[in-house]
C-alpha cells in the first residue's frame, strides 16, 4: 500500500461526494440532445443501461486496486516494465490534464453565450485557476472539501426542476422500446461519456481510510448519478418534443426558463453562476490526479507538477476558444475516457488476472 | 570585565530611584531593634498593613527574622535572600522587613492591595434569561466563577507567564479526563511560544498563537459568560484566561459555533434552533444582498420580474452614478456610523445613530444620490450582521462584504459565485488548534449536527462533539433520558 500518512486520508463515505461530484459536470447542461438523437424518447434507457455498464467497470476497477495495493501507476510498472507502463501511466497525466482545461472551455462559452458576451476568457480562466491551485495546494483534503461543499450547495437546484413538471407531457415517453436495441445501446455508448469521473477513484485510493469500505459509497455515487441523470432525461423527454429537443444545445438550461418565482424571472443566470461550483470540482481533482501521477513517474514534487500543468491549462484556454474547436476538444477526452474505462481497464484486468495466475503474484 | 552578581543591596537600590519605593526605619521598643522595612507603596495596602502588622512588628519581643515570622499572623510570608526573588515580590506589593540596612536576607510578608470592579451583568453577549454575571479583569475572580460551576477536582488550572514586560498570568483551564490531552498540550506549548513584551488582554493572546494569523476569522471563540465557559469545558474544549481580561479564550472551535448564541441553551430546543437558522440567513443575507444589487444592476437585469423592475428603475431614475459607487457610498457611510457610535459615549452615540440613520439616509435618497430601495437593503444587511452573537465573527462578515461587492462588479452574479468559492476554499484551511474549523459540516460530523446548525433538545446531546476526540465521549446515559413511555401509563 502507498503509505499515506492518516492525518492526510478521508473518510470512506466522503468517496461519495468525491464520485459524484467527478460525475456531475457541465455534461448535464446538454447531454440529453445527444442521446435523444440516438435513441429518441427511449433515451433513458441508454441512461440506466449506462450507469448498469458503470458499475461494472467499478467493480473491475476496484479489483485492479486491491490486486495493486492500491497504487495504479505502480501496476503499469510491474506489467508492463519501467518504461511501457511509464508511457502508460504518462497517457493517464494527459487525460487529466486535458479534463480541467476542456471543462473550463466549454463552461466559459456557455457563460459567453448566456450571460456575458464579451468576458475575457483570458481573465476569466487566469482568475480560475489560481483559485485551483489555491485549493489543490492545500493537498487532498482540500480539494475533498470543495468536492463536498460544491456538491451540497448546489444541490437545491434539484428543485427547481419542479416547476418544469406543471409544462411536461409524459406520454411523450410512450411508446417504450420504440427503437432498435443497437440505437438504445449506441445512445448507452454516448451516455458513459457523461458519466465518467468515477475512474480517479484508481488515483485517490490511497488517500481513503480503509480504502476497501469505501467501495460501497463509490457504487452508491454511481447509482445516485445513474438515478439523477435519469430523471432528468425523463424529465426533459417530457418536457420538449422531440423535434424541439434537437435545435437545443443545452436543454437543462432551457427548463430553468420556465422556472418562476416573485422576484427571481430569467433562473438559468442563477443556475449559471451556480455551474461554476459544479465544474470546480472537475477541474481541481483532474489538476490534483495528474499532478499526482506525475509525482510518482518522475518523483517531482507535486507543487511543481501542479504549477507546470495548470500554466499549460491555462494557454491551452486561450489557444481553444471557437465553438469547433471546443467541440473537438470534448470529443478527444470523451474517446480517450471511453478507451480508458471500458477498453483498457477490460484488458488490464485480463492481464492482471493471467499474470496472477502464471507469476502467482502481480 | 564581568558584572558582580546583582545582590539585594543593589537590587534595593535600583528600585530606589522610583519616588515611590519607600524604606521606612522603625524601633520596637519592646526588643530594642530597629526594623528596616521597604515597600512599593502604590502596591501595598497601607490600612491592611497598620492593622495586621505593624501591631505584632513594633509590640512583640523578638530578636530574628524567624521569630518576627513566626508572630505574624501572615500566611503568605517567607525569608528570602534571592535578590530577583525580593524584586520581583516587592513589584506585586510584598513588604520587605530587614534587621539591618545592609542585610542580604529580609522577610517578605505578603501585603497587597486588591482594587478589583464588582460583577456586572455581560454586555457583549447579554441574555435576557439565563446568569447575569460577567468576567471581569481579576484572574482570581474570574476562576472563582468557574470553580464555583465546576466544583470537581478534574478542573485542572495550569498557570504560566507571558510578556516579557506585563508578566501576564495566563490559566489554561480544562477538564481532566474530558478534553484532548493534545488539545491541550498545543495550548500550552503555543503559550509557552508567546514572544512579546506586554500582553495587556486575551485579544492579544489569540492573536498570536492562532492557528492562522492572517485571517479575517477569529479561530478562537470569546466569551465574558462564565457559564458558557463552564458548559464548553464540560463538552471537552480548553479555555484559556489571563489575567487583566474579562473575555476567556475556547479552542478549539468552529465556523458554526461562532453563530450560537448562549441564549439558546436557555430556550425551548424548537425556538432555539428557530433563532439559529434566522441567524445563519441573516448572516448570508449581511453578505449577499449589497453583492448582489450590483451585480444585477449592472448585468443581470433580466433577472428581476418586469413589476419588481419597474419599482427598481424608479427609484434609480434620478441617480447619477453606477450602482458600484452607490453601494459603496452607504456600506462605507454605515461603517462610518458605526465606528463614530462605538468611539463615542453612549449618550452621543445614541444621537449620532439617530441622526446618521434618519438623516444622511433620507437626505442622500432625496438628494439623488443613492436609490430609496438601496438605502432599505443596506440598513438591513447593516442590521443583519449585528445579530451575530460573538462581536468579533460580526466585523469579519461586514468585511467579506467588500470582497464579494468588488467581484460583483467585475463579474455579476459569476464573480459572487467565484467569490464565494474563494472564501469557502480559506475556511477549508483553517483549522483551530489544529482541529477543523468548518466541522461539523467537513469533515461532515453528522452526530455533531444535533448543536450546529440547530439545537436539538437536550435528551438528544447526550454525546459529546467526535470533532473534539474527547478522552469520556458520552456525557449521560441518553437512552435513560430518551425512555419512551406508551400512551395511559
Amino acid at each position: 500500500m502507498a503509505s499515506v500518512a492518516e492525518r492526510l486520508q478521508v473518510s470512506p463515505f466522503m468517496t461519495f461526494f468525491i464520485i459524484m461530484s467527478m460525475q456531475i459536470g457541465i455534461g448535464v447542461l446538454g447531454f440529453q440532445r445527444i442521446i435523444a438523437e440516438t435513441a429518441g424518447h427511449d433515451a433513458w434507457i441508454s441512461v440506466l443501461l449506462a450507469g448498469a455498464s458503470s458499475h461494472l467497470i467499478l467493480i473491475l476497477i476496484y479489483w485492479l486496486l486491491q490486486q495493486a495495493d492500491g497504487d495504479f501507476v505502480l501496476l503499469h510498472q510491474r506489467l508492463f516494465g519501467r518504461w511501457v507502463g511509464g508511457v502508460l501511466s504518462l497517457l493517464l497525466v494527459l487525460y487529466f490534464a486535458i479534463m480541467p482545461f476542456v471543462v473550463l472551455s466549454t463552461y466559459i462559452e456557455v457563460v459567453q453565450v448566456w450571460m456575458f458576451p464579451d468576458l475575457k476568457t483570458w481573465e476569466f480562466s487566469l482568475a480560475l485557476f489560481l483559485l485551483c491551485l489555491y485549493i489543490t495546494f492545500g493537498g487532498f483534503r482540500i480539494v475533498v472539501g470543495i468536492c463536498f461543499f460544491c456538491l451540497i450547495i448546489p444541490s437545491y437546484l434539484v428543485f427547481t426542476f419542479w416547476f418544469v413538471l406543471d409544462y411536461s407531457d409524459f406520454y411523450q415517453l410512450l411508446p417504450i422500446f420504440d427503437h432498435s436495441p443497437s440505437a438504445i445501446l449506441k445512445a448507452a455508448k454516448q451516455m458513459t461519456l457523461t458519466m465518467l469521473g468515477y475512474e480517479t477513484v484508481l488515483f485517490f485510493y490511497p488517500f481513503i481510510k480503509g480504502g476497501k469500505q469505501s467501495a460501497k459509497w463509490a457504487h452508491a455515487a454511481v447509482l445516485t448519478t445513474t438515478l439523477f441523470y435519469t430523471l432528468l432525461t425523463i424529465l426533459t423527454l417530457a418536457y420538449f418534443s422531440e423535434n424541439q429537443l434537437q435545435r437545443q444545445i443545452w436543454p437543462t438550461l432551457m427548463m430553468w426558463k420556465v422556472v418562476e418565482l416573485p422576484f427571481i424571472e430569467r433562473f438559468e443566470y442563477i443556475g449559471i453562476a451556480n455551474w461554476l461550483l459544479i465544474i470546480l470540482p472537475n477541474i481541481c481533482l483532474g489538476l490534483w490526479c495528474s499532478s499526482r501521477i506525475c509525482k510518482q513517474l518522475f518523483s517531482i514534487r507535486q507543487k511543481m507538477a501542479l504549477l507546470v500543468i495548470t500554466t499549460i491549462c491555462f494557454f491551452c484556454t486561450l489557444w481553444i476558444d471557437d465553438r469547433a474547436e471546443i467541440d473537438f476538444a470534448n470529443t478527444i477526452l470523451n474517446r480517450a475516457g471511453f478507451y480508458f474505462l471500458y477498453i483498457w481497464i477490460p484488458c488490464l484486468a485480463g492481464i492482471t488476472y493471467i499474470v496472477k495466475k502464471v507469476r502467482g503474484n502481480v | 570585565m564581568t558584572a558582580p552578581p546583582p545582590s539585594v543591596w543593589t537590587t534595593l537600590q535600583t528600585l530606589g530611584s522610583s519616588t515611590d519605593f519607600q524604606t521606612k526605619v522603625y524601633r520596637n521598643d519592646t526588643a530594642g531593634l530597629y526594623l528596616w522595612v521597604s515597600y512599593v507603596e502604590p502596591m501595598v495596602d497601607m490600612e491592611f498593613v497598620a492593622r495586621s502588622i505593624f501591631p505584632y512588628l513594633f509590640h512583640c519581643p523578638f530578636s530574628s527574622l524567624e521569630e518576627i515570622h513566626r508572630a505574624l499572623p501572615i500566611d503568605d510570608a517567607y525569608i528570602s535572600s534571592d535578590p530577583n526573588n525580593v524584586k520581583e515580590k516587592l513589584l506585586e506589593g510584598y513588604l520587605f522587613i530587614r534587621l539591618h540596612e545592609t542585610d542580604e536576607t529580609g522577610l517578605l510578608v505578603k501585603a497587597q492591595k486588591t482594587l478589583e470592579r464588582a460583577l456586572t451583568v455581560p454586555e457583549v453577549e447579554f441574555s435576557v434569561v439565563g446568569p447575569k454575571e460577567s468576567f471581569i479583569e481579576s484572574l482570581e475572580t474570574n476562576l472563582f466563577l468557574l470553580r464555583k460551576r465546576i466544583p470537581i477536582d478534574r478542573l485542572t488550572v495550569k498557570m504560566t507567564t507571558v510578556g516579557t514586560l506585563s508578566k501576564t498570568k495566563v490559566a489554561v483551564v480544562y477538564i481532566d479526563g474530558i478534553a484532548n490531552p493534545d488539545n491541550v498540550q498545543t495550548v500550552l506549548q503555543r503559550i509557552e511560544e508567546v514572544e512579546f513584551d506586554e500582553i495587556i488582554d486575551s485579544s492579544y493572546i489569540v492573536q498570536i498563537i492562532s492557528d492562522n494569523r492572517h485571517s479575517p476569522f477569529p479561530q478562537l471563540l470569546d466569551t465574558e459568560r462564565p457559564d458558557r465557559v463552564a458548559a464548553v469545558l464540560a463538552e471537552g474544549k480548553v479555555a484559556i484566561m489571563v489575567d487583566g481580561s474579562p473575555h476567556v479564550l475556547i479552542g478549539p472551535t468552529t465556523l458554526v459555533e461562532f453563530f450560537s448564541s448562549f441564549e439558546d441553551y436557555f430556550l425551548n430546543w424548537t425556538v432555539a434552533s428557530f433563532f439559529r437558522l434566522i441567524r445563519l440567513f441573516s448572516v448570508t443575507f449581511s453578505i449577499l444582498i449589497t453583492p448582489m444589487y450590483v451585480a444585477t444592476l449592472n448585468y443581470h437585469y433580466e433577472l428581476i420580474p418586469k413589476d419588481l423592475l419597474g419599482t427598481l428603475i424608479t427609484s434609480r431614475r434620478e441617480i447619477p452614478f453606477p450602482p458600484i459607487l452607490e453601494v459603496l457610498f452607504l456600506e462605507l457611510t454605515i461603517e462610518l456610523l458605526r465606528e463614530a457610535g462605538a468611539r463615542l459615549p453612549t449618550k452621543v452615540g445614541q444621537t449620532i445613530g439617530i441622526v446618521g440613520g434618519i438623516v444622511i439616509g433620507t437626505a442622500s435618497v432625496e438628494a439623488g444620490l443613492t436609490s430609496n430601495v438601496l438605502l432599505i437593503l443596506v440598513a438591513l444587511a447593516a442590521l443583519a450582521s449585528f445579530t451575530t452573537p460573538v462581536y468579533k465573527i460580526g466585523n469579519t462578515i461586514r468585511l467579506m462584504r467588500f470582497p464579494f461587492i468588488l467581484f460583483a462588479e467585475i463579474w455579476g452574479l459569476l464573480g459572487v459565485a467565484f467569490c464565494f468559492c474563494i472564501i469557502v476554499t480559506h475556511l477549508l484551511y483553517l483549522t483551530s488548534l489544529g482541529r477543523p474549523f468548518l466541522s461539523p459540516l467537513y469533515p461532515p460530523r453528522w452526530r455533531d449536527l444535533k448543536d450546529a446548525l440547530v439545537r436539538l433538545p437536550f435528551t438528544s446531546q447526550s454525546k459529546r462533539p467526535e470533532t473534539l476526540r474527547t478522552e469520556q465521549p458520552i456525557r449521560f446515559d441518553g437512552k435513560k433520558a430518551k425512555q419512551k413511555r406508551d400512551i395511559d401509563e
